[in-house]
């Protein structure tokens, strides 16, 4: 009996790896850019779909789809930030939020009207099946543990790329304070709209996996934020290695939670957010 | 000075909206001069300062840096060009180091000049410090961090806004010696500040501002403590 609940916790293991690949971009432009992405769950599911696209239409594999999807998405990443947020970046919190609100509107319309309501999901072939037997009653999917080495390697890099190149130097130094990153003369709409190229970077990989991994229709995007939203404010604003955490310690609640009742799943998730928010509304590793 | 000084500000005012912050501000300094901006709290300085490395919304006039207009350029290029600010208030970034916020002055700038050896050798106790976060240093200490940064951009022009502001008067003194040093580096200093002893101690020249206009200008020996306190705190006429 304690075989299935080993089980069931290793399951959640890996399915925080996933969680905590939506939350990474996230973790990046609120922890450490400082605004709030309301569309971000949406974006995710556009590339999802952009993924079905190249897959169906193209018959391309999902790993050359998702490829593909990689510079595309940086672009589009760079180009939303510059002519877009950059405007309403700095004034307010609110007017952040209401123009990702906005554009978290237009995405899930446009899907709609284009792909339609139904629910999809990108065939990726023999990894979705393949199991490893590890002990027991206990089975890790190939796939679940590819992404969650990935999400691991994922936030290694980022980790990297921020505290320890020149670039991470700049993103944080007009995160900081953007108006002295002007006076000393850097160029800060550049470089938060590189900021938002890399969390392009987080969105596509996240969406190349979570295409093959889940089913996903165009209102998928605001539960997908909500998860990525607990995970950061968990692992602490700011601190990369905490949302990985934050990532895991939901899907260990929803894999648990799931274990006594399948309705249980996601609230369970919930839950246990709330009671750690409780006790500590900082999170587990702010950086700030 | 030279007939064709390092920068040469003709006819410069400054708007915020509605409000004229600079009114006709003609200003110069030349090669190798440190010149000093006295003035009370709202006389304008900031916004000269501001308006040089450009970034207020809107000037009317011309500055001109070794002969090439700035107004309307973007400020990393005008800092490219050799112009380098130690804003007021420091406003290094707290949660970058020691190393990387002096690093950024080095990518922002031009390059060559002063080392970074160069500079721990003006602030030994920066070099112990190098991988703290800036926010963890003694208000002295993130000065001294600040004028690195700037000067790590190698200016021939740099601009010092209230570099004594919230400073314990032994290490204002520690700051105000360095800047004889750099000068004679052929770095010229524009320095703007509200403590009239230190800053014409220091300056080749002076001005002096009050709401917005030059009212006083010239040696500091050659003009009575008398009328500079009276341009400085608006009691002519």
């Amino acid at each position: 009996m304690t075989g299935v609940w080993v089980n069931q916790i290793v399951q959640g293991i890996l399915l925080g790896g996933l969680y905590a690949m939506f939350a990474l971009g996230l973790s990046l432009s609120a922890g450490v850019m400082r605004f709030i992405n309301i569309a971000h769950g949406d974006l995710i599911v556009l590339v999802c779909f952009l993924v079905l696209t190249l897959t169906t239409s193209l018959g391309l594999s999902p790993l050359v789809a998702a490829a593909i999807t990689l510079p595309v998405v940086f672009a589009g990443g760079y180009l939303l930030q510059r002519l877009l947020l950059q405007r309403v970046l700095g004034q307010h919190v609110l007017p952040v939020i209401l123009v990702t609100f906005g554009l978290s509107i237009i995405i899930q319309n446009a899907l709609q009207g284009t792909y339609g309501a139904d629910t999809r999901k990108v065939q990726g072939g023999v990894i979705e099946y393949a199991t490893i037997h590890v002990a027991g009653e206990i089975n890790v999917g190939v796939l679940p543990l590819v992404i969650f080495v990935s999400a691991i390697l994922m936030v290694w890099l980022l980790d990297r790329l921020l505290y320890r190149t020149r670039i991470g130097a700049r993103i944080r130094a007009v995160s900081d304070d953007v108006a002295a990153a002007n006076l000393i003369g850097l160029p800060s709409p550049h470089i938060f709209a590189l900021a938002m190229g890399f969390v392009g970077v987080t969105i596509a990989i996240s969406a190349g996996f979570m295409s093959v991994w889940t089913n996903f229709d165009p209102t998928s995007g605001p539960s997908r934020l909500l998860i990525a939203f607990e995970a950061v404010v968990l692992g602490g604003l700011g601190s990369l290695w905490g949302t990985l955490i934050g990532g895991i310690i939901l899907g260990v609640a929803q894999a648990v939670g799931g274990q006594f009742d399948a309705a249980w799943q996601v609230l369970a998730g919930h839950i246990v957010f709330l009671i750690i928010f409780a006790l500590r509304p900082q999170g587990l590793f702010p950086r700030y | 000075m030279s007939a064709n000084p390092l920068l040469k500000i003709d006819g410069l005012s400054v708007y915020y909206g509605k409000f004229r912050a600079l009114l006709d501000v003609s200003i110069d300094v030349g090669e190798g001069e440190i010149v000093s901006i006295i003035g009370a709290n709202g006389a304008g300085k900031s916004s000269l300062l501001k308006a040089i490395v450009g970034q207020v919304p809107k000037v009317e006039g011309d500055i001109r840096f070794e002969g090439q207009s700035l107004v309307g350029r973007g400020t990393p290029d005008i800092v490219k060009q050799g112009v380098a600010l130690v804003p007021e208030g420091r406003r290094l970034f707290p949660s970058l180091t020691v190393e990387e916020n002096r690093t950024l002055g080095w990518e922002t700038g031009r390059r060559g000049g002063m080392s970074r050896e160069d500079i721990y050798g003006f602030f030994p106790v920066l070099k112990e410090r190098r991988n703290q976060p800036a926010n963890q240093l003694s208000g002295g200490q993130q000065q001294m961090v600040a004028f690195g940064r700037a000067l790590l951009a190698d200016p021939k022009l740099l601009l010092c806004d209230e570099i004594s502001l919230g400073l314990a008067p032994v290490i204002i003194d520690e700051l105000y010696k360095i800047l004889p040093d750099i000068r004679d580096r052929g770095v010229s200093i524009l320095l703007i500040e509200q403590d009239i002893g230190r800053s014409l101690a220091v300056a080749d020249r002076f001005y002096c501002m009050l709401e917005g206009k030059v009212n006083l200008s010239g040696k500091p020996d050659e003009v009575s403590r008398d009328d500079v306190i009276k341009s400085y705190f608006g009691g002519h006429e």
